[in-house]
């Protein structure tokens, strides 16, 4: 009984994961980054690198929010950093002024951030394209005045420190704290990612599709347009409001950087780095940029710092003239080729054996 | 009070008329969202700071202004040749590549001449009191260059064969193929325009009010850029003129009644334009573009 349970558990796995190519990728991934932190010895450049990981992990769930929002539904936002910075703003008020736990002031900056999104979004989708980019370039600006304007709640320039028990782990070690919060982090992008990229390939994925594809067709259609932009903005400002309140809980503050135009512009820049519209090409990119800049540049060949801003901006400039697919969705169109068609009752069976004839017979011949 | 909010009010909307001035011109005819508009800015401060202060001989203040516009537009036009050209149309990759632009700007100024500041000479010295405001030369020489600068480039857009084309490529950029019209050379010399026009900005603000120019200063004018011609509607020269005076006096007077909201002030502005969008999308005198095309 066991083992039929067990055959057609590994027969669904192999079907949906084994058999495609990207998807075995992704998991060779996955299983690599959770293997990181043993791997690594445990001396303070790790512990760095680790928390570059980190960082690397929170920045890649706002990078991907962007890109449900951008890459999936067309609604062109440039300053997504408003939902992070009030997520975070939301997160550490909680937290210095109630004590409350740290995952309930997430929670909260959670909802926060998802429910401004609606008084953002609909006056926001009066306007289209380039007017939308700009319009929602000015939301983060006017929130870094007000944050100036109430020092005594925001406390203006110096941000919101919170005191040190708002770590998520209580741990002395310096380098087992940051591998606890490591897979934290992780588990959580992991878990963000796929939700979004059920989202974006559901029913409702598609309809945001088809409004980025022609919004007059999607309206002669009876889609409810409107609904489903603010849709598409409430949940992706869910997602960004998630990765700044873990990240005030993980640099312990929020300060007015976290509604700095740079943040919003560097989720573009990963985002597109990586292709857009794919989701996991957001955190293929937040990854490559967070390491290059932050670890590469800085501890293995140490450029100045003023020179990393050009290292990586220039290749992601040339790339998006030259190449704009982006660099994940260029990997997995090439793994998808060296995959063979074969029909779906075919799949996910036997595929090893299949290829090990495969290599018999190229032997022999 | 009321005099000093209509001097200031006044100075303010000069400069950001001229300001907006290349913005409105690139996004209006050339039809590009350019981000890089603020490095204009900054890069005109900066050639500004170069020729007149640093090396070439110490230049006046007149022909290191001149200069410094000529150097940004051939600047503006190299970028939109190598780098804005190829992703014409795809909203997104153009703002990625002009955003891009903008910071490797600001490195490359940050690597040339520091992350600090460097001093910007006035345009003139000494000052004229107008009823107790005192009012420097170099405000009334700035507000004077700006609004004739202004003139100049109306009266080109609507009186000249090129200004007509310029019109032409605005309003349907296939029909001026057909009529003839060199596009692409064309859409190159309006970005060399407003490259000019933001560096003329970029010397005249500082020059005449905090005298000082870092690499980091393209973002405040960008986004006033943005909130005068989303104001006056994207493209329409009239209507920049009257989203700067919108603008300038608003946020003259939250600086003015509201000594202590100083930080404010932008929050004021970028209200005021967010209101306006609501009750009009296409901003006061825009015209209903289809954007999808």
């Amino acid at each position: 009984m066991v083992t039929i349970y067990l055959r057609r558990a590994y027969r669904s796995f192999a079907l949906h994961i084994l058999d495609i190519p990207s998807r075995l990728m992704a998991l060779l991934l996955i299983v690599l980054f959770l293997a990181i932190p043993g791997i690594l010895p445990a001396n303070p450049l790790m512990s760095y690198l680790l928390s570059v990981l980190i960082t690397a992990s929170v920045m890649a769930i706002f990078a991907s929010s962007w890109d449900l929002l951008v890459g999936r539904c067309g609604q062109i936002s440039l300053g997504h950093s408003i939902f992070y910075g009030v997520g975070a703003y939301t997160t550490a008020l909680l937290f210095r002024s109630y004590g409350l736990p740290s995952w309930v002031g997430i929670l909260i900056g959670v909802l926060i951030a998802a429910a401004i999104s609606l008084p953002i979004g609909f006056p926001a989708l009066r306007v289209k394209g380039p007017y939308l980019a700009l319009v929602t370039l000015a939301l983060p600006l006017i929130a870094t005045s007000i944050v100036f304007a109430l020092k005594d709640i925001t406390g203006g320039e110096n941000g919101l420190p919170i005191p040190v028990e708002g770590r998520f782990f209580q741990l002395t070690n310096i380098h087992n704290l940051r591998i606890a919060e490591y897979y934290l982090t992780f588990l959580l992008l992991l878990v963000s990612a796929i939700i979004i990229h059920k989202i974006a390939n559901s029913r409702t994925g598609i309809v945001f599709v088809s409004i980025l594809d022609d919004e007059m067709a999607s309206k002669a259609c009876g889609i409810n347009v409107t609904r489903y932009k603010l849709m598409a903005f409430a949940i992706s400002a869910t997602f960004a409001g998630l990765a700044g309140g873990v990240n005030v809980h993980l640099l312990l503050s929020a300060s007015h950087g976290d509604f700095s135009l740079t943040l919003s512009f560097f989720a573009v820049i990963m985002a597109v780095l990586g292709g857009m519209g794919t989701i996991y090409g957001a955190i293929v990119g937040s990854y490559i940029i967070y390491f290059l800049d932050m670890y590469f540049l800085r501890m293995v060949v140490d450029v100045p710092d003023v020179w990393h801003v050009l290292i990586f901006i220039v290749p992601v400039v040339l790339l998006v003239i030259k190449w704009p697919r982006g660099i994940a969705r260029f990997v997995t169109d090439e793994l998808e080729d060296l995959s063979e068609e074969r029909p779906l009752e075919e799949r996910g069976k036997r595929i090893w054996k299949k290829y090990r004839r495969k290599k018999k017979s190229a032997n022999e011949g | 009070m009321v005099e000093q909010l209509l001097i200031l009010g006044v100075v303010a909307s000069a400069v950001y008329a001229l300001l907006s001035l290349g913005f409105t011109l690139s996004f209006g005819i050339a039809r590009i969202v350019n981000m890089a508009h603020g490095s204009f800015f900054m890069l005109g401060a900066y050639f500004y700071f170069y020729y007149g202060a640093r090396g070439f001989g110490k230049l006046d203040v007149f022909p290191s202004l001149i200069l410094a516009a000529i150097t940004v537009a051939i600047i503006g036009a190299v970028f939109y040749r190598l780098a804005i050209h190829s992703v014409m149309g795809d909203d997104v990759a153009l703002i990625v590549v002009t955003i891009g632009g903008a910071l490797v700007f600001q490195q490359a100024v940050t690597i040339i001449f520091g992350t600090g500041h460097v001093t910007i000479n006035p345009l003139m010295e000494g000052a004229i009191h107008i009823s107790n405001v005192a009012v420097t030369y170099s405000k009334i020489l700035a507000i004077t260059i700006s609004l004739s600068l202004f003139a100049c480039i109306s009266i080109f857009i609507s009186k000249t064969k090129m200004g007509r084309a310029m019109k032409a490529l605005s309003q349907d950029r296939e029909a001026a193929m057909l009529m003839g019209i060199n596009t692409e050379a064309l859409a190159t010399l309006t970005v060399a325009i407003a490259g000019a026009m933001g560096a003329v900005a970029g010397t005249l603000i500082p020059a005449s009010t905090s005298q000082m120019a870092d690499p980091f200063m393209w973002t405040p004018p960008l986004t006033i850029a943005f909130a005068v011609v989303i104001l006056g509607g994207l493209g329409s020269i009239k209507g920049t003129l009257v989203g700067a005076l919108i603008l300038g006096f608003s946020e003259t007077a939250v600086g003015l009644y509201f000594p202590e909201g100083g930080f404010l002030k932008t929050a004021v502005a970028l209200g005021v334009m967010v209101t306006v969008l609501l009750i009009r999308p296409r901003g006061l005198f825009g015209k209903r573009i289809e954007l999808e095309e």
